[in-house]
């Protein structure tokens, strides 16, 4: 006879709904996962995925991501000049907030040379790359734009040619890829009013500095903000060449900042997702081991509810075997229903998370393996406490 | 009455004492009798005079602090247990019927019946059917899917008289199974203990307060501040 079940049985209702209360916790642990690698996945994503062996950035900078970086429009072609470079392209990434598709959305947007250069869309789903000089752009699916549709960004209108999926900046924003000339436009955009003013205030400085105003109206241009500057120059290495080697040329006689991709990516988890990493993964400990003292209390409640039956199995002389069993099998049934309960759960939860979820199965795997261990604990805590029971306390009363 | 052959039940100064020195209790004092096979024997005494400590001492719940018990021809204690598999022993030998009925409460009255079978060793399918035979034998085979909740205390009882013989086990202690009934029930349940003893031929003590529940019984012990005696019936009567 099957204690563990007759038990079961009688309690249905009780049992389910304390299934369903303690896999909604782990719901939430294996959401926080989720949120957890999701979150460093989307940090690393744009880095991972962009076609390059070095970044090359302004001097002193940890750019592109982490820090702004600006370097002229042209320092490719010296780039591309140094020894083991096979090719050099320019980038430009600047994140923005825009009212696109009816809602104000926040995305980051790429700007490269889209005539063969290197730092394009890698995988479009829907649609083509960008073909032309200007005008077309390429946007991921999470904005919402549909192939064809015109968007205003900045002073021109841009067709949506290609769509692109789960292209996200560090902080899990959609990409909008265009054309270079096009990024910087909305890179250095500014409005007709503030462009008066810069004016105004920098004739006046001429002025105060002794020009007459015709000298000054001369010298205006050349004080103006440059705008003809990219954030990084992307690098693909001839075969075979030493990419230190590469770096420490470049730095020397370009003085410029150069990183390779995977010091590109622990500069992004050392900087701007260390602390947010740290935020996910304390929550992370605290949820699983909240979960694990919430698993134990509930083995341990269910045995000490029992413990009169326990001791009058005992009393009709049933075998520790027997006690064992209908404890553990119990505490099995509750761990494994309720990570069940919450591993279904968390496929309906995924779609529509707002934010990118990265289930490791090994993680998956791991939690599962933690919270049984408790349940085990637990449940060897409550048969270390039945076989303690004296027999006679089922006598009392 | 079967009164030859080996005794089922030998206690020969069997003795309790609780706790130590000026905190002791000599809840039983030395106490030597034997049960025959198939023999009725009642246990009378007041509150507090070591009934239930003789029983658990007998059924090997409560360790006495002296003297020797053997049961079925095996010696189970000699100033100390002899190291026999104490609850296999008493599953094998021994029926409880306890003051309260102690079932199992999420089985049904045929469950908890069967549950004893199953833990002897008897199949699922047969311990279910036996089961059902001995709720029959006692009358409330209708109410054998019922959980011990929804059971009147004269039916836990009886249930639990059923799961105290369903071995068929030479001995079986009753400790006041009548004390939670009224005085009409009280009489059947006595009248059942007394059925089995002749019928199936099991050794039966049981404790109660009342002697009225004592008629045709054997033979009938009485306690008092832990000293044994054996009463006839008339002189039971006339404490
Ligand atoms: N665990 C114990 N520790 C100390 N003293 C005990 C213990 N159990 C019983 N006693 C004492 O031993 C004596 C006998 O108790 P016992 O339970 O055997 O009496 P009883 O005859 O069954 O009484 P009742 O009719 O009330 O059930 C009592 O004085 C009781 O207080
Ligand atoms: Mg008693």
């Amino acid at each position: 006879m099957d204690l563990a079940v007759k038990d079961i049985r009688r309690h249905l209702g009780k049992f389910v709904a304390t299934i369903v209360g303690v896999g909604l916790l782990l719901t939430i642990v294996l959401v926080m996962n989720g949120i957890y690698q999701g979150n460093i996945a989307d940090g690393v994503w744009l880095i991972e995925n962009t076609a390059t062996d070095l970044w090359v950035v302004e001097r002193g900078r940890g750019g592109p991501f982490n820090e702004s970086s600006r370097i002229p429009a042209d320092a490719h072609k010296s780039v591309a000049a140094t020894p083991g470079v096979a090719q050099a392209s320019p980038f430009v990434a600047y994140a923005a907030q825009r009212e696109l598709g009816g809602a104000s959305q926040q995305f980051t947007i790429i700007g490269y040379d889209v005539f063969g250069g290197l730092g394009g869309p890698g995988r479009i789903v829907q649609g083509r790359a960008i073909r032309a000089a200007h005008y077309e752009m390429v946007a991921d699916a999470k904005l919402g734009l549909a192939l064809g549709e015109r968007v205003q960004l900045g002073r021109n209108v841009h067709t949506v040619v290609g769509i692109t999926r789960e292209a996200v900046d560090s902080g899990g924003n959609p990409l909008v890829y265009l054309s270079l000339p096009d990024a910087q436009d909305v890179q250095y955009e500014q409005d007709n009013r503030a462009r008066e003013a810069a004016r105004a205030a920098s004739l006046k400085k001429l002025e105060r500095a002794g020009y007459t105003a015709e000298q000054a109206a001369k010298l205006l241009p050349l004080l103006a903000a440059a705008t003809d500057n990219v954030n990084a120059v992307l690098v693909k290495l001839a075969p075979g060449a030493d990419p230190a080697a590469v770096s420490r040329h470049v730095q020397d006689w370009l003085h410029f900042n150069v990183y390779t991709t995977a010091e590109e990516r622990s500069l992004m988890l050392e900087g701007r997702l260390r602390r947010m990493s740290g935020v996910l993964g304390l929550f992370r400990s605290l949820l699983v081991v909240v979960s694990i003292v919430i698993i134990a209390l509930i083995v341990y409640v269910l045995t000490i509810e029992k413990i009169k039956s326990i001791a009058t199995l005992k009393l009709i002389g049933a075998p520790n075997r027997v006690i064992v069993r209908l404890i553990m099998e119990q505490s099995l049934a509750l761990t494994v229903a309720s990570f069940a309960f919450a591993y279904l759960l968390t496929g309906v939860v995924e779609p529509r998370f707002p934010r990118t979820l990265l289930f490791l199965p090994q993680e998956t795997a791991a939690t599962f393996g933690v919270m049984l261990a408790g349940g085990v604990v637990a449940s060897l805590m409550a048969i270390w406490h039945a076989l303690r029971t004296p027999p006679q306390l089922a006598l009392g009363g | 009455m079967d009164r030859d052959g080996a005794p089922v039940l030998v206690v020969e100064g069997v003795a309790k004492t609780f706790g130590a020195g000026e905190l002791a209790v000599h809840a039983l004092k030395p106490a030597t009798f034997s049960v025959a096979p198939g023999e009725l024997a009642a246990l009378l005494g007041p509150s507090g005079s070591g009934k239930s400590t003789l029983l658990l001492s007998i059924s090997l719940i409560l360790e006495p602090s002296a003297g020797r018990i053997a049961v079925n021809g095996q010696e189970v204690y000699r100033d100390g247990w002899t190291g026999i598999d104490v609850r296999r022993f008493r599953r094998e030998n021994i029926g409880f019927i306890f003051q309260s009925h102690n079932l199992i409460p999420f089985l049904t009255a045929q469950e908890n019946v069967a549950l004893m079978l199953q833990l002897n060793g008897i199949g699922a399918r047969e311990a279910t059917r036996r089961a059902r035979e001995i709720l029959d034998y006692l009358e409330i085979g209708h109410r054998a899917g019922a959980l011990p909740a929804n059971l009147s205390g004269g039916e836990q009882q009886r249930v639990a008289i059923g799961r105290a013989l369903a071995n068929s086990p030479p001995l079986i202690l009753a400790d006041e199974p009548t004390a939670a009934l009224d005085t009409d029930r009280g009489t059947k349940v006595m009248g059942l203990l007394r059925k089995i003893a002749r019928e199936r031929r099991s050794a039966v003590i049981a404790v109660t307060h009342d002697r009225r529940m004592i008629e045709g019984f054997d033979t009938v012990y009485y306690l008092e501040d832990g000293r044994l005696s054996r009463t006839s019936q008339g002189a039971a009567a006339a404490h």
